[in-house]
């Protein structure tokens, strides 16, 4: 019988032990071992471990330290055969060199865009202790109306009572003021008032003026170094005084510059130009004061609060409730919840949030969308890095015979991984650096696409260096691959050149190719139906013409009155074809009243669109008559209206002209308000439908009015005009409007350019596609061309013989690539749906669009094949028009 | 030549390799001083005794022959050298000396 010593005892020995003692000590420590077993193996087999261990001490214990002399000289020949390398292989190292830099870039790009983003409002000293207050309101429809503004006493009462509030600052927003001194040229400016204290709560640099003080006296205004600029120049404007409308007396108000702030940064929620006292209320408004100290029910003040540290935010917000509560009307229903908005969180969670201008929440942005920012990058960099495996492993295989002959001379398989991971090093590095001075390059570009101010030196030490890390962290892992596989051959098959590299690894490859090809497929899928999608709706006919029309907005009494002056006056100019007057017009960005209206029959019709006309108005905007007339004149027609086709069904009228339908009530935005009497009005006339608001909207049922109603004033004039010289006609308009309103600016905009605006989003969203297909589809594209590389690279014997037996270069072509549009074919079975199950997605939020066809699937998927077709056709023609005796001469 | 030391242990180990002259192994060396010294005594503390020792110049050792029960694994065998002997000569030399110095006691 044969007695084994223990196992692990002994590997552990042979392991640490020195190669020249192992024979004396194993030996002696065997016969030991024998003898003592004889009479008990288990004692035997205890002393035999305990031994070993015993054996561990320095005198016995091998040296680890490769011994190698002259390091360096080996490290320089490695670098020299790296480079070498990448200059005998000029296209496969452009090619690898572009994979990589691409994703590194992109990777970069979305770093910094993430990093501005998290950043936002970071800026002030105090980020972390600065709340906002919201309100979440329950509305009678169920639903809850969060604001991110509350009544005017809640902040000031918040300070008084609790101890643990620090600061309290306030800001509210009036919508314009007119500025100029100069009553020709007269603009309007977006302003916001604040409590005085702005200037110390948040950090926000004044260039001139005071903080302390600056928001101190009634009348004094801070502004923006921009608003600075266009009415005072270059040089100081701290005193100056501007123009800005009259007191409600008569007299002009004149308002002192008491600062000028810098530029908000673009990475601020807030983004105000100018900032006026909250004194100039309190000096405007005799009761004003009364009103901030006891309104506890409005919601007209934007509230930030400055919380000690270590305090209970969530007990701070149940008390805000019950102070509210307690000083409430008793005549209110108390029905709103409190919470506190970290300043960290409100760039990022304030989409549901309704605010009191959009200066308070400018560029908010969900959180959805930074995780998929986030998960993109890594996307394009994993799959850039993937690619570039597959390339490096192609080239790698070239390198067999070198790797052989090393191998042969006795280099260690890790000096050879060393290389490898030298040479691909150079490669990481030579991205990185390109990557770096291509996001140079665009980030302008991306500045202005994205209206940010994003820099790479904007970025801190700690995001440079974790993005520097994980690039060349992927780099590195990315190398080890290929170094692996390549180092792995045996001598001579790497002699023969005979390497047939991992049979499943090509698999898993395949695999990785497929799911960029997926990829590209879905994106260039999405990108067709965007853009489909946006044609459809530019060219849509919408029942109504906006083309050559001018909409003047009315800000004035003086243009409200005596409208059929001002519109005899806009239209005297040549180039003013027709001229109208009413209370909304379409593509409205303000809100729509919406009346209920009702028929003689008590059918209660769905909520319709109110809009008050004169004459002229269905003629400028081309809307069809049907039957009956329009509203003719303002005070006969008062009690007339006309409906749309859609209105009139929905009413359930089958002849509507001369029916009496009443408007019951009209809700304006949120607000809902009862008619005093009822509106009883005569239907005159019947217009076909027409879409009024942007088309992910539903067609809403139109009925037009007189503009004498008590339901809205004018708000707009319409000119029809001829543009071949706007230069010109601007300036007579304008000359015109100084006429009939000395104090009041013209502002006018172009109705094709709103409607535009209203798929703003989605064009940029279009654009933001084009971009990222064609960045998916060149990796992908490469990452094909590194496989078919890879294939035909081993293949070209196989090619050499075929050749031979007289294969033809289109035969040949068409083999390989065969293998592969197989590929790009399973890849589109797999994207396509998916494209089709997110671009449906996208269609549902528009009302009207295109239909969703097979057809949008198909042209894509050809677009996807030509791409792969071209790309795989490049590598095998050449490799197809070799002269077979190069490939098999070397048998 | 530089003064040199021998521990207690390594004196027996040399004076047993002594003794089983061009016949010494770790085992033997092992068995034979475990007889003398009547208790057990580990391998390792042999064979680190036998390092030291030829580091300093006291043994020489040669490989033997494969043999299969041992693993396969070749013997070293070690044989004293004259530094070696004149250690323990002098060892021998220096305890007689002090040891007749010893005057007459009697222990009973």
């Amino acid at each position: 019988m044969k007695i084994n010593p223990p196992k692990r005892p002994l590997q552990f020995l042979r392991w640490f032990c020195r190669e020249d003692y192992l024979d004396e000590i194993e030996g002696d420590l065997m016969e030991v071992f024998i003898k003592q077993s004889e009479s008990s193996p288990r004692k035997a087999k205890w002393n035999f471990g305990w031994s070993v261990i015993k054996y561990f001490r320095p005198e016995f214990i091998k040296s680890f330290k490769q011994h190698q002399p002259n390091r360096y000289g080996m490290y320089k020949s490695y670098f020299k055969i790296s480079i070498r390398q990448l200059i005998k292989n000029k296209t496969f190292a452009a090619i690898n060199i572009s994979v990589l830099t691409l994703g590194f870039s992109c990777f970069l790009l979305l770093a910094l865009y993430l990093h501005d983003e998290m950043s936002f409002d970071m800026f002030h000293r105090d980020a972390d202790r600065i709340y906002r207050i919201t309100q979440h309101e329950q509305q009678d429809n169920g639903t809850l109306r969060n604001i991110s503004s509350v009544a005017p006493a809640i902040g000031k009462e918040l300070r008084e009572q609790f101890p643990e509030v620090e600061d309290m600052v306030r800001l509210s927003a009036f919508g314009r003021v007119t500025l100029g001194n100069d009553p020709t040229n007269r603009t309007h400016e977006r302003a916001l008032s604040a409590d005085a204290n702005f200037f110390t709560f948040f950090d926000f640099p004044l260039l001139e003026g005071d903080a302390k003080t600056a928001l101190q006296e009634p009348f004094s205004i801070v502004v923006s170094e921009r608003i600075k600029e266009k009415y005072f120049g270059t040089g100081p404007a701290l005193g100056k005084q501007i123009w800005s409308g009259y007191r409600r007396e008569g007299q002009p108000i004149y308002l002192t510059v008491s600062g000028v702030m810098k530029n908000f940064p673009k990475n601020s929620h807030l983004q105000i130009d100018i900032l006026f006292s909250e004194a100039t209320w309190h000096s405007l408004y005799n009761n004003y004061s009364q009103y901030v100290t006891t309104e506890w029910v409005d919601t007209e003040y934007t509230t930030y609060l400055k919380i000690k540290p270590q305090s209970n935010i969530t007990s701070l917000s149940a008390r805000i409730e019950t102070l509210v509560k307690s000083n409430y009307p008793a005549n209110r229903e108390f029905r709103s919840s409190f919470t506190l908005q970290p300043l960290r969180e409100i760039h990022t969670n304030s989409s549901q949030l309704e605010s009191a201008a959009e200066q308070f929440n400018a560029n908010s942005i969900k959180p959805f969308y930074l995780y998929t920012f986030a998960a993109l990058g890594l996307v394009l960099l994993i799959t850039a890095c993937l690619n570039y495996m597959n390339l490096a492993t192609a080239v790698a295989i070239k390198r067999t015979r070198e790797i052989g002959t090393r191998k042969t001379l006795g280099a260690p398989k890790t000096q050879m991984v060393a290389q490898f991971i030298i040479d691909s090093m150079l490669f990481t590095l030579l991205s990185f650096l390109l990557s770096i001075a291509l996001v140079y390059l665009v980030l302008p570009w991306i500045n202005i696409f994205t209206n940010k101010e994003i820099s790479i030196g904007a970025l801190p030490l700690e995001w440079l260096m974790l993005v520097t890390a994980i690039i060349l962290f992927v780099g590195v892992l990315a190398a080890l691959y290929p170094a692996f596989i390549a180092t792995r051959v045996a001598i001579v098959d790497a002699l023969k050149r005979e390497v047939k590299i991992g049979g499943s690894s090509l698999s898993v490859r395949k695999g990785l190719l497929i799911i960029q090809f997926a990829i590209s497929v879905m994106m260039i899928a999405s990108t067709l139906v965007i853009y489909q999608q946006l044609n459809y709706l530019r060219n849509k006919d919408l029942g109504f013409s906006h083309e050559n029309l001018v909409v003047i907005d009315v800000n004035s009494r003086n243009l409200r009155r005596n409208f059929e002056t001002v519109k005899t006056e806009f239209g005297k100019p040549a180039e003013v074809l027709r001229v109208t007057a009413s209370t909304r017009v379409p593509g409205e960005w303000k809100s729509f009243p919406v009346a209920t209206t009702k028929s003689n029959q008590n059918i209660i019709g769905t909520e319709t669109i109110f809009v008050g006309i004169d004459r002229d108005f269905l003629d400028t905007y081309k809307i069809k008559l049907l039957a009956g007339r329009t509203i003719e004149n303002p005070v006969a027609d008062s009690l007339k209206i006309v409906v749309t086709q859609l209105a009139a069904q929905q009413l359930g009228l089958a002849d509507p002209i001369g029916q009496m339908i009443e408007i019951p009530r009209v809700r304006y935005g949120e607000r809902m308000e009862e008619l005093d009497t009822p509106f009883r009005v005569e239907i005159i006339g019947v217009v076909e439908n027409f879409h009024f608001e942007s088309l992910r909207s539903k067609q809403m049922p139109v009925i037009f009015g007189a503009l004498n109603t008590s339901i809205q004033v004018i708000d707009y004039y319409t000119l029809q005009i001829n543009t071949s010289n706007w230069g010109n006609t601007v300036e007579t308009l304008k000359a015109i409007n100084h006429k009939l309103d000395p104090d009041t600016p013209l502002e006018y905009t172009f109705l094709d350019t709103r409607f535009e605006e209203m798929y703003l989003a989605d064009t940029r969203r279009g654009q933001i596609f084009v971009v990222l297909s064609v960045i998916v589809v060149i990796i992908a594209s490469l990452g094909l061309f590194a496989l078919v590389s890879y294939s035909v690279e081993s293949r070209l014997k196989e090619i050499g013989v075929r050749k031979v037996m007289g294969a033809s270069v289109s035969s040949i072509v068409g083999l390989i690539s065969k293998e592969f549009l197989i590929l790009v074919i399973i890849a589109g079975a797999i994207g396509l749906p998916v494209a089709g199950y997110f671009m449906q997605g996208w269609l549902q939020e528009f009302a009207y669009h295109i239909p969703f066809g097979v057809l949008v699937f198909a042209e894509a998927l050809i677009i996807t094949l030509l791409i792969a077709f071209i790309t795989i056709g490049i590598r095998t023609i050449r490799a197809a028009m070799l002269n077979p005796v190069n490939s098999l001469r070397s048998e | 030549m530089t003064q040199q030391s021998l521990g207690e242990f390594e004196e027996l180990v040399l004076l047993m390799v002594a003794a089983q002259h061009d016949e010494a192994y770790g085992v033997t060396i092992l068995e034979g001083l475990e007889e003398k010294l009547k208790k057990k005594v580990n391998i390792s503390a042999v064979h680190v005794a036998l390092k030291r020792m030829e580091d300093k110049g006291f043994v020489k050792s040669r490989f033997g022959g494969i043999t299969e029960d041992r693993g396969g694994r070749r013997k070293k065998f070690y044989v004293i050298t004259a530094l070696g002997k004149k250690m323990l000569d002098a060892q021998y030399d220096l305890r007689n000396s002090i040891y007749k110095q010893i005057p007459k006691i009697s222990f009973g």
